[in-house]
């Protein structure tokens, strides 16, 4: 019985973190919609009114606005791109089991352990050849890269759950593979889908390593770029801080959108085949 | 980079049938001929756009190259110049803090919260908001902390309210990988407690039932059961621990709103190391350099979970 009082001091220490996990995130938001001096002199203070000038000026003259474009289409894309590829070769990989098909099962487990900044300069000066620097085509290229190894490797899981009797059954039924693919496999699979995609769409609108090594322009750019660069470019100025909040509040808000919409979903897909 | 994040492949325990049976042939012959189709894409896009790069990689690093001109044979002559460049083996030496120390925190931290909130009220509400830090990108709270830290920021006005008048610069170069590190292992926490709930939970209640009949002590049940039963989780979130800790790139970055166009050296990891020395400011790109100091990390990575898998094998326990 001896447990109880530590028990206590743990529990009232979990529920501070959370509610100082809440609080911090509901101060970004709240000091997002303040002036910047008034920021400084009451920090804790609520919005005195509610302010929309700091994401006017986030959105137009910080850049926020077209990188928000910029990654929202990046994002998408590169993931549905990496789900579209992933996906048949999970299956195979899933249901053949051969010498080859083990070895491929390998090299993409392996990827996982790579850190990004290896392909830093490769790719650059790959993609510098055909010219994609500073191009969409070529960041989504780079993000479909990225997102290979763990995709395919959280969707083998997925389709080996999927029961081999499904097939049969269709298979008995006259269906051809391919068909059997689009028209059995992936309805049944199509939460582990669903999970893939968000997964890479969260990993790829956070990502900055590439992302500012490659883009340049200012009007592709995306949303960790133009925080970057705005935080730099106010260097000389005084940091606009108002502002600089709201163009944090645009790169969460999708987050905290997703998260409340389809918390578990994200939570399992990202800590999936490792907890078992 | 030898070694897997598993050893099992994903779901063998549905392993395809051995049988052949009249039925089954001509789906597996099909299958078989649509292997390729289906695996290609994939297999293609992997091989040009991450294996070979990796390759590229390793023969840039043999080379001084600025990205235009020709390049130059140097040999191993990179890796010898990053051991002498006392901002490398900073580099180095703050990814392996940022590995070990925030590791270790990480662990048991991770590890109490999953002890208190398994009994707890509401424990997937709590779970989910320390959770979502890992959601966020690190440059946020690179930024925010800029603020909150700042001399007249928050965290001084409260310890003011506290009676402390002459609070830590927290800020200054000297104590900002300090605050690095928190942030890490405060935004990895919420995710290896879940990792780590989700493997307690498979653990059979009546193995604690017995234990508390048998008079163990918290303590005892922890150590003797939840542990040894958890361990092949355990050691895979070390693995994955080290991966993502060779990568800490964004928090560096901006934190603390850095103070000129560079954060300060003291606080680079070897992935800022890369990103620095191929895109610098202001002076020639060091590609192989970079390259060396990427491989680098590489076999950081590499080690670090062969050694992890080495040190933490046993034997598998049936339950």
């Amino acid at each position: 019985m001896n447990r109880f009082p530590v028990r206590g001091v743990g529990l009232t220490l979990v529920w501070l973190i959370v509610i100082a996990d809440l609080l911090l995130l509901l101060w970004i938001f709240l000091t997002s919609l303040r002036e910047t001096g008034d920021i400084f002199d009451r920090p804790f203070a609520p919005p005195s009114a509610i302010e929309l000038g700091n994401y006017a000026n986030a959105w137009t003259s910080g850049g926020f606005g077209a990188a928000a474009l910029s990654s929202v289409m990046v994002s998408v894309i590169s993931s549905v791109a990496a789900v579209a590829i992933s996906a048949p070769a999970a299956y195979m990989l899933a249901r053949r089991r051969t010498k080859v098909s083990g070895a491929i099962t390998m090299s993409f487990i392996m990827g996982l352990g790579v850190p990004g900044q290896v392909l830093l300069v490769p790719l650059f000066v790959g993609l510098a050849a055909v010219d994609l620097v500073d191009s969409y085509t070529g960041l989504i290229l780079i993000y479909v890269a990225l997102a290979l190894p763990f995709t395919v490797y959280l969707l083998t899981g997925f389709f080996s759950g999927v029961p081999m009797v499904l097939e049969e059954a269709a298979s008995i039924d006259g269906a051809g593979p391919l068909y059997m693919f689009r028209r059995v496999i992936l309805p049944v699979a199509r939460g582990g889908l669903i999970t893939a995609f968000l997964l890479q769409f969260i990993g790829a609108w956070n990502e900055t390593l590439f992302a500012i090594a490659f883009m340049q322009s200012d009007d592709k750019i995306t949303l960790p770029v133009a925080l970057v660069n705005f935080v730099k470019m106010q260097q000389l100025n005084g940091l606009d801080w108002g502002t600089m909040f709201a163009g944090m509040c645009i790169i969460l808000a999708p987050m905290v959108a997703l998260f409340a919409w389809m918390g578990s979903r994200i939570i399992e897909g990202m800590t999936v085949g490792i907890g078992k | 980079m030898a070694s897997s994040l598993t050893t099992r492949r994903p779901g063998a325990a549905h392993a395809a049938p051995r049988v052949r049976g009249r039925g089954r042939a001509p789906l597996d012959r099909e299958r078989r001929r649509l292997f390729w189709p289906f695996v290609l894409p994939a297999v293609l896009t992997y091989g040009a756009l991450f294996l070979a790069p990796i390759a590229y990689a390793a023969w840039t690093s043999l080379y001084k190259w600025d990205g235009m001109g020709d390049k130059q044979w140097r040999g191993l002559d990179n890796y010898r110049m990053l051991w002498d460049d006392p901002t490398f083996t900073t580099s180095v030496g703050n990814t392996l803090k940022i590995l070990v120390v925030g590791g270790l925190t990480t662990f048991v931290l991770s590890f109490a919260l999953t002890l208190v909130l398994r009994e707890m009220k509401a424990k997937l509400f709590a779970r989910s908001v320390l959770f979502f830090p890992c959601l966020v990108n690190a440059l946020v709270f690179g930024a925010v902390a800029g603020f909150v830290f700042s001399p007249d920021g928050p965290v001084n006005v409260v310890l003011g309210w506290a009676g402390v008048d002459t609070p830590p610069k927290w800020l200054s170069t000297d104590n900002i990988f300090s605050l690095i590190i928190a942030t890490t292992i405060w935004t990895a926490t919420g995710y290896y407690t879940t990792i780590l709930m989700a493997a307690v939970d498979q653990i059979p209640r009546y193995l604690y039932e017995a234990a508390e009949l048998e008079g163990a002590t918290a303590w005892q049940q922890l150590r003797l059961v939840t542990i040894p039963l958890a361990w092949d989780v355990i050691t895979v979130c070390a693995v994955l621990w080290t991966v993502s800790s060779v990568k800490v790139f964004e928090l560096i970055l901006l934190f603390g709103g850095s103070t000129s166009g560079q954060p300060p050296t003291q606080t680079w990891t070897t992935a800022m190391y890369v990103y620095v020395s191929a895109f610098p400011t202001g002076s020639v790109p060091k590609l192989g350099l970079a390259s060396a100091a990427a491989l680098v990390s590489l076999l950081m990575v590499g080690l670090f979970t062969v050694v992890l898998r080495r040190l933490m094998r046993r034997d598998p326990i049936q339950y």
